[in-house]
């Protein structure tokens, strides 16, 4: 723990040689990872990461450092050191810290993880394995994996701020494994939230999860390689939304608008996608995955409105790339943990409900590929190219859905992407993913309806037709 | 280290058989630029306890970055709650030591004798020389350098006691270019413990050259091609096909390689080493069970010598442990260093002279996502150039590569020479594949 007076003494080290703002970030985290195979405990880790991280700015330079060795002597070398990254005189003299009253809206819980016996965890394991095993004589392996932990923390700032938050997050992850002729299929799941434990047993339902995970894997087991070629792609709700998070996501994120290399960088107040698509980042949905009740600067999340009826109307920003700019930050600075300087990031962003349903867009597609589940992706934000992969995908034929097929891959170019989107559904569904960028790996929920996009690459394996 | 004995203590006096922990602690500086001006600096001080035990015949993990006087008894009674919840059956073991350890010394002085102005020039320089380059060089958009000096200790109650230590730098730089409406990206790594490797031209000059050629890029007809792929890719599929001769894959019957020990995995020219005591700063003496590393033939000739062991696979298998014990999200897994591929003879302006016509990949995206390590299955995002009339041709972009890794490995069909050692670790050359589904138009 950093005390307060001690918390002013760094602070002011910090901002000794021409630094206008420092903050200090003090994180202890508490996390335990559970792993069962085909029914089996493998592991059980337990982890306490603990650390502080200083940082200063001066205008549009920033320094940082951190250290897990938290005596004084260490700490306030520390400050110096960082401070030192800048020769100038002092400008700032930090004022008196008081503590900022934060607002909980994310972590009620009724039963944290870190209460709940091991015995328990095990026994939600083992349904979860059970129903997947038990699906068809073709799974032939099974993995769950539960991840919980508590992360406190508290910044300080020479805004006088001393903030002070307790985020508790879990997860549970599925792989179903399914065998035929020598040919291997995987399928997963990996429901979270900003939760305790009684997100999985009372808020979702496990079984119902697990046996969608088991009959994905088997329906692998007898699809088709993917054609390739440009063609209409119907893109399904919740984990869909990957690629508005690549494609769109991440060249919204100051980090990348702030100084020029997004594709959009210029494109506020402009129409970038058909008026059927509107989207949100909202950083304070209840429970959410990527929710928490302050950001990595001690900030107040948000909910931005990215996209209004296809016109771009607001950026996901932090302190730092605000300031280039010239615009107020919106509660989107995040960081993995205390080894990163935070940075413009996403929490949770979905495309809002449209005006079609899914039938209607099946129907009115003659040919193409539906991509009901996605796997991952990546996207250069300089050229807003991006990748991503169809985990379960089936050919439309005459409006209506047609063979299952394995093995896609959507190419394509993320404003190019976005102005093609023609028909959006009302079956909004968010889903949650890890998402990995400069300030680290962070949880992030992605969303959407099932949306249609007139025209994508798609390569798969089985050549053009 | 006397300070740990009191870990060493506690577990004995809790009833923790044998008890093993593994000390990091790793410094590193540094700093980055854009637009002329240093905008971030960066000092880093990383320490890691992780700690293991042997609790009633089972395996307990735990790890702290806190050092303090409660982190005994925090890794001590977590090691006995999560030995006490597995329920696999298997081994516990940790290591008493090997006969005979090869250390060497990597760690290179020069690197912290340099001074950090030095550094700082170079780096002011690789900025300037890139947006001297080419008008249509709009930014560089990366301009970093980065410093790291790590040490461990691996000490475990048999009295075991082993130490490395390493260094190492890098240089990245990245450009956006931009030409009417093409928007182009290229980046690159100098990564090495050596400060007199690094030139600034030759840097520069490989990205520049590199992001220039992308430009009129197009997307060809989609079918089957002969194609090149360049050394950089082909450190990412090796990287990802190796994975399937860890004998962890196969004894959880997901690997490619199951039953083909002894047998072709790849075409017969390619011949293939993990040299983990190779001086590089990816060199290891030791394993992170404390098993002593050695240099070995993995595949040669296309024929696959041996599976990557750790002591519990090697157990199971009835053979004795190939060093190849690596830490990954906290558990003993399978890893291994410093991968070389044999070079061949042919250059690359060769290889493509001999092709006539066809596609050379130069970079892939998306393998963490878009390749399924348990079919070998891939179809990825791709960047390259036609090869037309024998020579590097029209620059191809938004493309895709589809095959499979088995295929993929067996249909190469020549090896060029020109090896380099990747920032990745990779020691490989580009490769000559028969056949692969590109997609395009």
């Amino acid at each position: 723990m950093i005390s307060k007076t001690l918390a002013s003494v760094l602070l002011s080290e910090a901002t000794a040689f021409g630094a206008d703002f420092a903050e200090i970030y003090l994180e202890d985290t508490l996390s335990s990872n559970l792993s069962m195979e085909n029914g089996k405990i493998e592991e059980r880790i337990s982890t306490n990461g603990y650390g502080v991280g200083v940082r200063v700015l001066k205008g549009l330079q920033s320094a940082y450092g951190y250290t897990s060795d938290l005596s004084k002597k260490s700490l306030i070398k520390l400050a110096q050191d960082v401070g030192k990254a800048f020769s100038g005189e002092r400008v700032l003299t930090p004022p008196p810290l008081s503590k900022v009253k934060v607002k909980e809206t994310i972590n009620l819980s009724a039963r944290p993880a870190e209460v709940v016996s091991v015995t328990e965890k095990v026994a939600l394991l083992t349904l979860a394995n059970d129903t997947m095993a038990s699906y068809d004589k073709r799974i032939v392996r099974t993995n769950v994996y539960l991840s919980d932990m508590v992360k406190k923390v508290t910044i300080f700032n020479t805004l006088g701020r001393q903030v002070e938050d307790t985020r508790r997050r879990a997860r549970l992850y599925m792989i179903a494994v399914a065998a035929e002729n020598g040919k291997f299929e995987t399928a997963g799941e990996g429901p979270g939230a900003s939760d305790g434990f009684d997100f999985f047993t009372e808020k979702i339902k496990i079984q119902e999860m697990a046996l969608e995970t088991a009959k994905s894997a088997i329906t692998l087991l007898g699809a088709a390689e993917c054609p390739s070629g440009k063609m209409p792609v119907v893109i399904g709700n919740g984990f869909g939304g990957v690629i508005f998070h690549e494609a769109c996501g991440h060249p919204f994120e100051a980090s990348a608008v702030s100084k020029k290399l997004s594709v959009f960088w210029d494109k506020l107040g402009k129409q970038v996608a058909n008026p059927v698509v509107s989207a949100v980042d909202d950083g304070t949905i209840p429970f959410g995955w990527g929710s928490t009740n302050v950001d990595d600067e001690g900030f107040p999340t948000q909910r931005v409105q990215l996209i209004k009826d296809g016109v771009l109307t607001n950026f996901m920003i932090d302190q730092f790339n605000g300031r280039r700019m010239n615009v107020e930050h919106n509660g989107h600075s995040r960081r993995q943990n205390y080894k990163f300087e935070p940075t413009s990031r996403m929490t949770n962003t979905y495309i809002e409900n449209g005006p079609h349903t899914v039938e209607q867009i099946i129907a009115a597609t003659s040919y193409g590929l539906y991509a009901k589940k996605m796997g991952g992706g990546s996207v250069n934000p300089a050229t807003g190219e991006f990748n991503f992969a169809v985990s379960e995908g089936y050919m439309i034929r005459d409006g209506k859905i047609a063979e299952p097929v394995k093995g896609a891959a959507l190419v394509g170019k993320g404003d190019e992407t976005l102005s093609k989107i023609d028909m959006v559904a009302n079956d909004l569904a968010r889903a949650q993913g890890m998402c990995g960028a400069a300030s680290g790996s962070i949880p992030t929920d992605v969303g959407q309806p099932t949306i249609r996009v007139t025209e994508i690459t798609v390569g798969g394996r089985r050549g053009g037709q | 280290m006397a300070k740990f004995n009191t870990y060493f203590a506690l577990a004995k006096a809790k009833g923790i058989e044998v008890f093993e922990l593994y000390y990091s602690r790793s410094k590193s500086l540094s700093f980055k630029l854009y637009n002329s001006q240093i905008e971030g600096y960066k000092l880093s001080e990383d320490i890691s306890l992780y700690a293991r035990g042997v609790y009633q015949g089972k395996i307990g993990y735990a790890s702290t970055e806190k050092i303090t006087k409660e982190s005994a008894e925090f890794l001590v009674n977590e090691i006995v709650t999560n030995a006490g919840t597995v329920t696999k059956e298997e081994l516990a073991i940790i290591f008493k030591g090997s006969e005979k350890y090869k250390k060497k010394t990597v760690y290179n002085p020069a690197l912290a004798e340099l001074p950090i102005e030095v550094k700082k020039q170079n780096l002011f320089a690789v900025e300037q020389k890139l947006k001297a380059a080419d008008p249509r060089i709009a930014q560089v958009n990366a301009c970093t350098y980065q410093e790291r000096e790590s040490e461990a200790i691996l000490m475990n109650s048999y009295g075991l006691k082993l130490k490395r230590k390493s260094n190492s730098y890098y240089y990245y730089a990245g450009v956006l270019a931009i030409q009417g409406e093409e928007r182009k990206s290229e980046g690159e790594v100098h990564f090495s413990n050596d400060p007199t490797t690094f030139n600034i031209d030759r840097f520069v000059n490989k990205i520049t050259s590199k992001v220039l050629l992308k430009f009129n890029g197009t997307q060809c007809a989609s079918k089957d091609y002969k194609v090149v792929l360049d050394k950089e890719v082909v450190a990412d599929l090796l990287a990802a096909y190796l994975d399937s001769a860890s004998a962890e894959e196969v004894q959880k019957n997901t690997s490619l390689m199951i039953g083909k020990l002894n047998q072709p995995v790849a075409s017969k020219k390619l011949t293939i080493l993990e040299t983990p005591l190779k001086k590089n700063p990816f060199f290891t003496y030791f394993d992170d069970e404390g098993v002593a590393t050695y240099n070995k033939t993995v595949i040669k000739k296309g024929v696959l010598q041996t599976y990557f062991h750790n002591l519990n696979t090697a157990h199971k298998a009835g053979v004795t442990t190939t060093g190849n014990g690596y830490r990954s999200g906290g558990k003993i897994g399978v890893g291994f260093q410093n991968i070389t591929l044999k070079p061949g003879k042919k250059s690359l302006e060769t290889l493509f002279a001999t092709i006539g016509e066809g596609v050379y990949i130069t970079e892939v995206m998306g393998v963490h996502a878009s390749l399924n390590p348990q079919s070998g299955n891939f179809s990825l995002q791709a960047n390259g150039f036609l090869i037309e009339n024998g020579q590097r041709g029209t620059a191809l972009t938004l493309i895709t590569v589809a095959g499979n890794l088995v295929d993929l490995f067996m249909n190469v069909k020549d090896v060029a020479s020109d090896n380099e050692l990747l920032s990745s670790g990779y020691d490989v050359p580009s490769l000559y594949i028969k056949k692969l589904a590109i997609s395009g138009k």
